[in-house]
């Protein structure tokens, strides 16, 4: 059985609206760069916000990529899907406006991005499971949240996952693994284990 | 690596619904006999809800793509705005330059200018010319002399146009008091030696300036200036007349050789061209330089 290596070679080939969008950008075609951000704009800013967990830093990043996007459009080459190709450019921004930023006060909740948390009375209603996971991912390294808001949302395959991030398959393994355990030693703090999330 | 190990990686993937079909079937295989499997898949369930949930109400900001375009166009600089942007680096270059430098330059290039006038020799310009050059040259860059060399290299503008810039500026200006002194000498020569007299500095001037800069990226101001300098006055030593220190008769054809180097306008232009090209290859590792430069 050779469930692993069956997986890793299963590499999105055909082409799609994106890939499309960022040939017709490499013409000079302003509006296929607003056809572009249309379409995964909102996933854009999502990676971007999650790495950078400012509101700020994530649009200046996220400006920053749409530029490197025009920038290298002509170096596109169709060899993965273009979202992947685009989540690589948006990492590597927002971990550079990182690199530029001070780090977050202690006090997080002011650096809170809108919407992530609900409202006080909604928060209430809210699971003892939400709020626990919540901490926990709060309090994984930029690099952890990225692979997981990759796999999770952005719904990668493990070696897109690695393509994007910049670093080997067994990185990705080992941060997912980290993440996990991170999260578990939260939830035991509290007396809770993985059953009561179901 | 085994079976559990295997599964247990692919896991935030099948949560994740990224497998397929007949993995699938093999993880779900897998997931009924193995009670540590399903907890991991039961936390990861939990936290694709949790980044779903904390995403759902995201929207990109609509006026990023307008924003993004304003810089692209604002980079693509037309004749007349490329024209005034180099204006303003080489005036704020200008202004970052040791602000010694052009008073000492011309006081040098005066003196030099007075000496050969005061002695009838034209040649004391030809060999002032270089030193003067070089010296300023070489402190052109470097955080022993830029106290805003971090920012300038923080800033969009390359490493190598700041000091491009810089250059520019001051051999414009070097090559200004030297023409001047050079007119001086109008009151002891005829105008027709004037181009020989320039001709006679201007080669070696840029050799030794390119020299000085690309010495002092690499090795620092001290190290620049002594080389630069010893090589240029090595010329003028009296060999022949050096009594017991006189090199070996099998030097001879190699002092030669150096000291009709120096008289070779065609081979120094085209030394300070391949000088040049390096600079700048230089200007652009900043990290190098300044380890070197502190040393």
């Amino acid at each position: 059985m050779v469930l692993l290596e069956a997986h890793l070679s299963r590499v999105a080939t055909s082409p799609d609206a994106e890939s499309e969008q960022i040939q017709r950008i490499a013409t000079g075609d302003e509006n296929a760069l607003r056809e572009l951000y249309a379409a995964c704009g909102q996933r854009l800013y999502a990676y971007a916000l999650r790495i950078t967990g400012d509101p700020a830093a994530a649009e200046e990043a996220l400006q920053e990529s749409l530029v490197a996007v025009w920038q290298g459009a002509r170096s596109f080459r169709r060899q993965g899907r273009a979202i992947s190709w685009l989540l690589g450019i948006v990492h590597h921004k927002a971990l550079n406006t990182l690199r530029g930023r001070p780090l977050l006060p202690l006090d997080e909740e002011e650096n809170e991005p809108p919407g992530e948390l609900p409202p006080p009375d909604e928060l209430a209603a809210a699971s003892e499971r939400r709020r626990l996971l919540h901490a926990g991912l709060r309090q994984l390294s930029a690099e952890h949240r990225a692979v997981l808001e990759l796999v999770f949302y952005q719904g990668l395959s493990m070696e897109e996952t690695a393509a994007v991030t910049g670093c080997p398959v067994g990185t990705v393994k080992s941060r997912l693994n980290a993440a996990k355990a991170s999260l578990r030693g939260v939830l035991s703090r509290q007396g809770f284990n993985e059953e009561d999330l179901l | 690596m085994n079976e559990h190990a295997k599964i247990s990686d692919l896991l935030p993937f099948y949560s994740a619904g990224r497998l397929d079909e007949e993995i699938r079937r093999e993880v779900e295989q897998h997931l009924a006999g193995c009670a540590g499997c399903r907890s991991d898949l039961a936390l990861w369930l939990a936290v694709k809800s949790e980044v779903a949930q904390a995403n759902r109400p995201l929207s990109a900001p609509p006026a990023l793509p307008d924003l993004a375009l304003q810089q692209i166009h604002h980079t693509r600089l037309g004749p007349g705005a490329a024209f005034r942007r180099a204006c303003q680096l080489l005036f704020a270059q200008a202004m970052l330059v040791q602000r010694e430098m052009w008073p000492a330059c011309a006081a040098t290039m005066a003196i030099g200018a007075i000496v050969a006038l005061l002695s009838d020799r034209i040649e004391v310009i030809s060999l002032v010319a270089p030193l003067v050059a070089a010296s300023s040259l070489a402190s052109l860059s470097g955080p022993d002399f830029d106290p805003a060399l971090e920012l300038a290299l923080a800033t969009p503008t390359s490493p190598w146009k700041v000091l491009l810039a810089r250059l520019s500026i001051v051999s414009a200006y070097n090559l200004l008091l030297a023409l001047a002194a050079t007119l001086a000498l109008l009151v002891i020569v005829p105008p027709g030696l004037l181009g020989t007299i320039i001709l006679g500095w201007l080669a070696p001037m840029s050799f030794l300036s390119a020299l000085a800069l690309l010495l002092s990226l690499w090795i620092g101001y001290k190290y620049a200036i002594a080389i630069a300098y010893g090589l240029w006055l090595a010329q003028y030593v009296p060999y022949q007349s050096l009594g017991m220190w006189m090199v070996s008769p099998a030097w001879q054809p190699i002092i030669a050789a150096y000291q009709q180097f120096w008289r070779s306008p065609a081979l120094l232009f085209l030394s300070s061209i391949v000088l040049f090209g390096m600079i700048l290859w230089s200007a652009n590792r900043p990290v190098s330089r300044l380890s070197q430069s502190t040393g």
